[in-house]
């Protein structure tokens, strides 16, 4: 069975280049990665909600609700796919497929372990840093095409969050970069052999960590989905799929923030013992527990004290940090 | 906020989120406070308030202490109580109740008719968990309950 | 006081009969007949005295209409009555709207339900039934709705402005607290205006009094206000004794003093439980429902039910406590005393609640007056103003505690307040369980058709809202010739629009969370 996989594979690479068979061999990896994760975290969230709540989560689908994403999903799936008349047809159902690009993009460069990345791109973080722009276009597009002045709102304040929040994002990754001396993010990792960037950059870490919470949308900031506010957000028009599809892409970008922490500043997949990428998933989920406790605890900000605290606190923290960081590499 | 220019309000400000966050913690390890109703039957104290129930005469238990006076019936505030009619049976002094139509969805559990009838007749069940599939299941004949119950 | 009052009434206005009454007798001590010519002038003296418009409200007596008017004091107990004559053909009285700015909403009520039309009222519409009615339900003839006056019946038609960015909250929304509606008017994200719409959980509970004895509409305050059930009971159960002049056993009155403590400490958590959760913070509404549980499970074992208690009767109690009780009261105490650090770390002192709440609906002192905002709202303003202070009741008199009051009047001070009334009521608790006496718990020679003599009566208590008082006529038969319910949800809402204009709509969501409404309260 396996001597014929390799002959099939032998015979491709003729054709393509083992380059090619990796990467998309890395991407289907991915692709798995990324639905694995949205099961697992469905599930987590609930289960981690209800116990700080001192109540049990689900339970009846499956030992430990475990097998409740599946039920969720094929209720998503079985919900009818409602249009409403007067929206941008283009527009609407572009929205939700294109969110999951830059999403699955960013997977590409970060280094599971040291052999398991797709492609390692040489200005990795640009790459990640470009797509992730790129996320805030869907969520314009998807309340533009709604035709409902509470979803452009509601888009529009997602928007104007994103922005603010990628500033303090770069700045204080720039730190990072200067300390490694590359934009690759495996030299990054093998940087942090001997002592992880967080002991060096806390600053940097609580910053990037504070501005990748309202990059997700999540609370204290997720005022764009607000339920007990007025405006339902930019989602308000989408059911079934196309919602799970938003839902969906909320929680990979939870998990691709989490990584790229992981990967700045807390060591990529370094860790005695274990097997590197496990050690990754280790790491990359606790910080995802610390997203999901942050949900069930903090209230919400409002609009503008949340502008207030990234143009007025964390974008003057972070260059300054950059700033001391500079001073010290270079003297 | 205010006290952006101010890095020990900031430091306050923080060190609370830490401390809400430390409180949650907490909660996520301590072990839950549900009790998984239906599937655990849970105690029920004494004076619970159910439907409405009848007593026997502890002398005859054939029979139920109530003398068909009706004054159950003219003081409920919802009229929930539907039909009372008795019969009086042959040597005996007062009368014997044959049917008891209580109508639990308009029923508030006031208690107003365990309070007013003279011979003490009505008292609450405890019974937390009716359920029906109609408003028909929800008219108890409480006669027929009384006796389902002397048969166990 | 009483006598200052009258006397400097009948100097300064024409026409006004004045009568003392008895405080014992009636919950009253002053009435005054004012005419239409003056009851503006009546008004205004009172508005000038810093008198607040208690209730208002308005009894059929067949061939004439009373409107009754109660003003009272923050500072001493001073209650007048004064009432206004109008005829029950084409009643027509003066509008007081731009005196007492509560009256807006109370005229509105008169107007629908009694067929009473005020002159001078900016915008007579209906507040609670909806346009379609036929007939003036509380008259106690059937008088149908004459054709000219259908033209003020179609209450909502926003204006078709190009640029006006209406709004619904609610009546289904998880932060109206129950069935109201809100009609918003935006500019972007600011309120330009907001109106509250009535009626959707309307029950007639009003009318109901009239058609059932006083021991028959026992299960009723329950529903007016569910979270602070026991409260509403009270205030219908010493109404009614203080009419027929009933005394209650000590042992009763201590009952009754616990009861009504815990049930106000349950209401206010739901209340904690609700307001963070306006803004976001959905964990302390399980925690306060935790100790709520403990609340509801004591008041199980002794009243039978969790929410809508019928526990008090004319006279005493339904039935009496155990030791128990007293127990599992005494744990209680204990354990709430180490809950409130938990909510403090989680709510109180977190920076990102204290900068929502903070310095966001500010509702300033001088306007209590107008609105007669009574309870923790009007305490967060600054003025110690508690029924259970101002006129005892039950064993409150005999029992050491403090009112706690705020500054500013913002949601945070509101927050702080009922926070603060929360520790006192367990102060409460524990200092009438250890004073709790042995005997009956029953009035002896309780008639079994209760008929009080004739006459009317005004009683209050300090429910966990406000003042929560009842208003009864008595004609000696066992059934209320009329009952009317002051609520204090009612008076307190209507300061909303004033206080949501111009601010945030996230805001003025968090402020409606504050101000701890129960709409079945307001709509009866």
């Amino acid at each position: 069975m396996i001597a014929q996989i390799e002959q099939a594979a032998a015979q491709i690479a003729g054709i393509v280049g083992w380059e090619t068979i990796r990467i998309v061999v890395g991407l289907v990896g991915v692709l798995v990665v990324v639905l694995v994760n949205a099961l697992v975290l469905t599930w987590a969230e609930r289960k981690v909600s209800g116990h700080i709540q001192r109540r049990i989560g689900p339970k009846e689908v499956g030992p430990f609700g475990l097998l409740q994403p599946i039920a969720d999903t094929i209720k998503l799936l079985a919900k009818e796919l409602l249009t409403p008349q007067n929206v941008e047809k283009p527009l609407y159902l572009l929205a939700p497929t294109l969110i999951f690009v830059p999403v699955l993009v960013s997977f590409i460069v970060i280094p599971f372990d040291s052999y398991l990345q797709v492609k390692d791109i040489n200005v990795g973080i640009l790459v990640i840093l470009a797509f992730s722009s790129l996320s805030v276009l869907s969520i314009l597009i998807a309340g533009l095409g709604s035709n409902n002045k509470y979803s452009l709102i509601g888009s529009l304040r997602s928007v104007a969050q994103n922005i603010a929040y990628e500033i303090p994002l770069l700045l204080s990754l720039l730190a990072v970069v200067l300390m490694a001396g590359s934009l690759s993010l495996k030299d990054i990792v093998e940087a942090q052999k001997g002592l992880w960037y967080v002991v060096y950059q806390p600053i940097a870490f609580l910053v990037f960590f504070v501005a990748s919470v309202a990059e997700t949308n999540r609370t204290p900031f997720d005022l764009p989905e607000a339920e007990s506010e007025l405006v339902a957000g930019f989602h308000t028009e989408y059911s079934g799929m196309r919602f799970a599809l938003f839902f969906l892409a909320e929680y990979t970008n939870m998990f691709i923030v989490s990584a790229m922490i992981t990967t700045f500043f807390l060591g990529g997949y370094g860790g005695p013992i274990l097997p590197g990428f496990v050690w990754f998933f280790i790491k990359t989920y606790l910080l995802v527990f610390v997203f999901l406790w942050f949900r069930w605890t903090f209230p919400r900000v409002r609009f503008d004290q949340l502008l207030n605290v990234s143009w007025k606190l964390l974008i003057p923290l972070s260059l300054l940090n950059l700033l001391v960081t500079g001073g010290i590499l270079k003297i | 906020m205010s006290g952006l220019t101010n890095p020990a309000a900031i430091i306050k400000g923080a060190y609370s989120l830490i401390v809400g966050l430390g409180v949650t913690i907490k909660a996520f390890f301590r072990p839950v406070v549900t009790s998984q109703y239906p599937r655990e039957v849970i105690d029920i104290s004494p004076r619970f308030r159910g439907h409405t129930k009848l007593v026997g005469d502890p002398e005859n238990p054939e029979r139920t202490l109530c003398i068909v006076c009706g004054m159950c019936q003219k003081s409920c505030p919802s009229g929930a109580i539907k039909k009372v009619e008795g019969e009086k049976k042959e040597g005996e002094k007062k009368k014997t109740l044959t049917t008891y139509i209580l109508d639990f969805t308009t029923c508030s559990q006031c208690g107003i008719c365990v309070e007013v009838c003279p011979t003490d007749a009505l008292a609450f069940s405890a019974d937390y968990n009716p359920v029906g599939f109609s408003r028909e299941d929800c008219r108890y004949d409480l006669v027929n309950e009384y006796e389902q119950r002397r048969a166990l | 006081m009483v006598t200052k009052i009258s006397e400097e009434l009948k100097a300064s206005l024409k026409g006004v009969d004045t009568q003392e009454a008895s405080y014992e007798r009636n919950g009253y001590h002053l009435t005054a007949e004012a005419q239409p010519g003056n009851m503006a002038d009546v008004a205004g003296f009172f508005k000038d005295r810093t008198f607040y418009l208690e209730d208002m409200c308005c009894v059929d007596y067949g061939d004439y209409l009373e409107l009754v008017y109660f003003f009272n004091k923050y500072s001493e107990l001073c209650r007048v009555k004064v009432i206004l004559k109008v005829e029950a053909e084409k009643p027509v009285a003066p509008s007081i709207s731009h005196i007492y700015r509560i009256t807006h909403w109370y005229e509105r009520e008169i107007h629908e339900f009694f067929g009473v039309y005020f002159e001078g009222h900016p915008k007579l519409i209906y507040l609670f039934l909806h346009e379609g009615i036929d007939h003036y339900p509380l008259r106690k003839k059937r008088v149908p709705v004459p054709a000219e006056d259908k033209a003020l019946l179609n209450s909502l038609s926003p204006e078709t402005e190009e640029d006006a960015f209406f709004v619904n909250l609610g009546p289904q929304h998880p932060s109206t607290h129950g069935v109201l509606r809100v009609i918003v008017k935006m500019d972007g994200e600011y309120i330009l205006s907001a109106d509250p719409v009535l009626g959707y959980l309307h029950r007639m509970h009003e009318k109901m009094a009239e058609n059932r004895s006083y021991l028959q509409f026992l299960p009723n305050p329950a529903r007016i206000d569910y979270p602070g059930a026991l409260l509403l009971n009270l205030a219908h159960v010493t109404t009614v004794e203080k009419l027929c002049g009933i005394e209650v056993p000590e042992r009763a009155q201590y009952v009754r003093t616990i009861t009504c403590e815990l049930n106000r400490i349950a209401s206010h958590l739901l209340w904690f439980g609700a307001f963070p959760a306006d803004l976001g913070a959905l964990t302390p509404f399980l925690y306060a429902f935790d100790d709520r549980e403990q609340i509801l499970d004591i008041l199980e074992d002794i009243t039978g039910s969790r929410l809508t208690y019928c526990y008090f009767r004319f006279g005493g109690l339904y039935n009496d406590v155990d030791d128990v009780f007293v127990d599992k009261t005494k744990a209680f105490v204990k354990r709430m005393r180490e809950r409130f650090d938990v909510y403090e770390k989680l709510v109180t002192g977190n920076v990102i609640f204290v900068n929502r709440a903070k310095g966001t609906g500010i509702f300033k002192q001088a306007d209590t007056i107008s609105y007669g905002c009574t309870g923790p709202f009007v305490r967060s303003t600054g003025i110690p103003f508690d029924m259970r202070k101002a006129e005892p009741y039950a064993v409150y008199d005999q029992i050491d505690f403090q009112i706690p009051t705020g500054t500013v009047g913002d949601n945070m001070d509101r927050y702080n307040v009922r926070m603060t009334e929360m520790e006192m009521s367990l102060r409460i608790i524990e200092q009438a369980i250890a004073k709790l006496p042995s005997g009956p718990y029953k009035a002896e020679k309780v008639p079994k058709k209760l008929k009080p003599p004739k006459g009317d009566i005004y009683n209050a208590v300090e429910s966990s809202r406000g003042e929560a008082g009842v208003y009864v006529v008595s004609d000696e038969s066992d059934t209320p010739y009329r009952m009317r319910w002051r609520v204090p949800s009612y008076s307190n809402l209507m300061t909303f629009p004033s206080l949501a204009e111009g601010t945030l709509i996230a805001d003025a969501i968090a402020t409606l969370g504050s101000y701890d409404i129960v709409v079945p309260e307001i709509d009866r």
